[in-house]
């Protein structure tokens, strides 16, 4: 048995769909905008990658993520030849804020809201019959370890399909608690250069169709097969990475995988430019690929499309799966200065073109220690 | 018993007016305490009040099941977890609808108010709908695969589901599950008042590998039986009953279901726990689960059904608990 990737779909600043999406990264276009949303007033940060398709400027409307994930869902579907009717078919939801953000416009300005859209199986159903949907609030890893719970699902025989999603959009109260944790406000997310000063959100959704193998359906093609996901938790500390449990989540990806680090061909790095996370995801990577030869590719999409959260780990890896594709490795922005944990990595500022890469491993970290590690296998 | 059975060992409740799992079926008892107000310790007035109340179930459950309080202590000292039981093995489910819901809306609120500065640092791992199940997993050294189903009506039932499926999949041999609803000013305004009322609480329970279990002597109070989701009530019952012949001596019914009275449609025993302790939302499952399993484990039964989600909601499912004992406890 094999899990194959047959349908991909994305939404984010920089694209309204995969594709658009990934030549965007490819060239080094990033989401990056004055912050629309929110009262200006109120922040002294500046900053963030929105969607947005508000209504008019300043006047927000609850649901927005629902519609995104609407978007991710139906593209992936229709790019894997399925008719829109979920019905028996798994779907897992990551997200972080959930449709939180319309519950701060209820309870700030008396917006509208329906509890029962808290979660996303309510708008699921009615969009596609899908009855087997899970929201799964699993913070800014959530899509990644809905990837690997999606493999459990094929792997332990309870399903032949499932659809695996992440979304969020940016809430009033985490865009302002960011602001008040940091030292000085970010201009933009700049994975892994001496000069970042934190992470900046974005909006978006994501979504791939899983199918068990070994090969594609009928009148389906296969991009890429899931070869293992790695899940652990540091219990550690409600916010601060611990790079020892993220080195043995990495190390638990390539088990399941049956694959050796010197296999890997490229890294979508988790990468928010905090201080932290930065710092403990090089030195995990420095210690699980110590001794390699010549080092995987490695880039940081949050650079482009800013911290997705839920939907960032997805994101991630419908890039990795496009650019093992086309051998175009998007660039990592705003990498001026590499701290010293990645000397000797293989990150670039401009977009570079690499051929026969086949093996990619995605990372994808989130509060709380949540930590789940991809690997991915080009499908010729 | 099979390799890949689950069995429940330990339960835990934080409910004000409960004494205990085995108390559930009868309803709380006037003038008990605010369960949170055991906990002890540094930082709880940055917990959420979602999270003092599991942290509660969770010690509850743990001792219930004959574990230590800490899995990450270096073996043979105390609360070390022993040769038998590893941390990195041990996960984490939390279902819960509104558990953060009051951090969001305050912390924006005072952001209308007053901006960004007059918000609390400390606040900022609240906004994630997570961190109850990461303080869980930080308080006892779970260190495993660590879920938190935010999922609706169905949530806590889908919770044990995903528990039974992380070690059948073969990443956990045990895990923590927690079924847990605060109520606070913010909740009230999002869900509504009315009807039996909201619960206020969690519960929880201790799911092992039926393997893991026996080879630390643990006591199987139930086993985990077949479960589904479905569009539709009747069919997510139908559906985990079609491969069981063991009857369900009673039915543990979806709340706020019509039909009301003492017994469900196929003429079982039912058990609305709403009427008991309050809507109960994303609680809802787990509570079931502990109520039925303290049942099983004291009378001998042979079988529990529970059932969550209804008309109108966005999906329905159904989860049978099933004896210990029926496969031979302890094989």
């Amino acid at each position: 048995m094999n899990v194959l990737v047959t349908g991909m779909g994305a939404v984010s600043s920089v694209g309204g769909d995969a594709r658009a999406t990934f030549a965007a990264l490819a060239q080094g276009r990033s989401g990056l905008a004055e912050l629309r949303g929110f009262d200006r007033s109120r922040f002294r940060a500046r900053h963030a990658y929105e969607i947005d398709d508000r209504p008019a400027p300043g006047t927000d409307v609850p649901l927005r993520a629902t519609g995104w994930l609407l978007r991710a869902v139906a593209e992936a579907l229709a790019d894997a030849g399925l008719a829109g009717d979920l019905t028996g078919v798994p779907v897992l939801v990551g997200t972080t804020l959930r449709e939180l953000r319309s519950v701060e416009l209820n309870w700030c300005e008396g917006a509208p809201f329906d509890a029962a859209r808290l979660h996303f199986g309510t708008a699921l159903r009615e969009r596609f019959g899908a009855d087997r949907t899970y929201t799964v609030a699993n913070a800014c890893s959530a899509s990644l370890y809905a990837l690997g719970l999606g493999t459990d699902l094929l792997e332990t025989g309870e399903a032949d399909t499932v659809v695996v999603a992440g979304v969020d959009t940016i809430t009033e109260s985490t865009y302002g608690l960011l602001d008040r944790v940091y030292r000085e406000a970010p201009e933009s997310v700049r994975p892994f250069d001496r000069g970042r000063r934190g992470m900046l959100q974005g909006d978006g959704a994501a979504a791939v169709v899983l199918r068990r193998g070994p090969g594609a359906p009928a009148g389906a093609r296969a991009y890429a097969t899931v070869r293992g996901v790695g899940l652990n938790c540091d219990a550690y500390h409600p916010s601060a990475p611990d790079s020892g449990s993220i080195g043995r989540v990495m190390r638990e990806a390539h088990r399941r995988a049956g694959i050796k680090p010197a296999d890997v061909d490229l890294v979508l790095l988790h990468g928010t430019g905090t201080p932290l996370n930065d710092e403990a995801e090089a030195r995990a990577l420095g210690e699980v690929f110590a001794g390699v030869p010549r080092p995987p590719r490695m880039t940081a999409v949050k650079s482009m499309i800013g911290h997705t959260a839920g939907a960032s780990g997805l994101h991630s890896l419908i890039t990795a799966v496009q650019a093992l594709h086309s051998g175009r490795v998007p660039p990592t922005l705003g990498l001026d200065e590499p701290i010293d944990e990645v000397a000797g990595f293989r990150l670039a500022r401009e977009p570079v073109t690499e051929r026969g890469m086949s093996l990619a491993q995605v990372d994808s970290f989130g509060f709380g220690g949540l930590n789940a590690v991809a690997v991915v296998e080009k499908v010729s | 018993m099979r390799a890949r059975d689950v069995v429940i060992t330990g339960l835990g409740t934080a409910v004000a007016g409960a004494g205990g799992p085995e108390t559930l079926l009868r309803g709380p008892v006037a003038g008990g305490d605010d369960p949170v107000t055991r906990l002890r310790g540094p930082g709880l007035r940055y917990k959420d009040r979602a999270t003092r109340l599991a942290l509660c179930a969770a010690r509850d459950a743990l001792a219930d099941a004959g574990l230590p309080e800490a899995l990450d202590a270096p073996e043979g000292t105390e609360g070390g977890g022993g040769p038998l039981v590893d941390g990195l093995r041990f996960g984490v489910v939390v279902s819960t609808n509104w558990g953060n819901v009051d951090t969001v809306c305050e912390t924006s609120a005072t952001i209308h108010r007053a901006g960004y500065t007059a918000t609390s640092p400390m606040l900022l791992p609240n906004t994630a709908s997570n961190v109850t199940a990461s303080w869980v997993a930080i308080t006892h050294g779970l260190r495993g695969a660590n879920v938190t189903l935010c999922n609706g009506p169905t949530s806590g039932l889908d919770a044990v589901h995903w528990a039974r499926t992380l070690i059948a999949a073969g990443r956990l041999d045990h895990a923590l599950v927690i079924g847990v609803e605060p109520v606070n000013e913010p909740v009230r305004r999002l869900v509504g008042t009315g009807g039996p009322g909201l619960f206020d609480g969690a519960v929880s329970l201790v799911a092992e590998a039926a393997p893991a279990a026996a080879a630390r002597g643990a006591r199987p109070l139930a086993r985990v039986g077949p479960y589904a989701r479905r569009a539709d009530p009747d069919a997510a019952v139908a559906a985990v009953r079609a491969d069981e012949p063991a009857a369900p001596a009673r039915w543990y019914v979806p709340e706020g279901r019509p039909a009301g009275g003492d017994t469900g449609p196929a003429g079982l025993p039912a058990h609305d726990l709403s009427l008991r302790w309050g809507r109960s939302s994303g609680a809802l499952g787990v509570l079931q689960c502990v109520a039925g399993t303290a049942e099983l484990a004291r009378t001998g039964q042979a079988a529990a059904l529970a059932s969550a989600g209804g008309e109108g909601d966005d999906g329905a499912a159904a989860l049978l608990l099933l004896a210990a004992t029926a496969a031979g406890a302890g094989a």
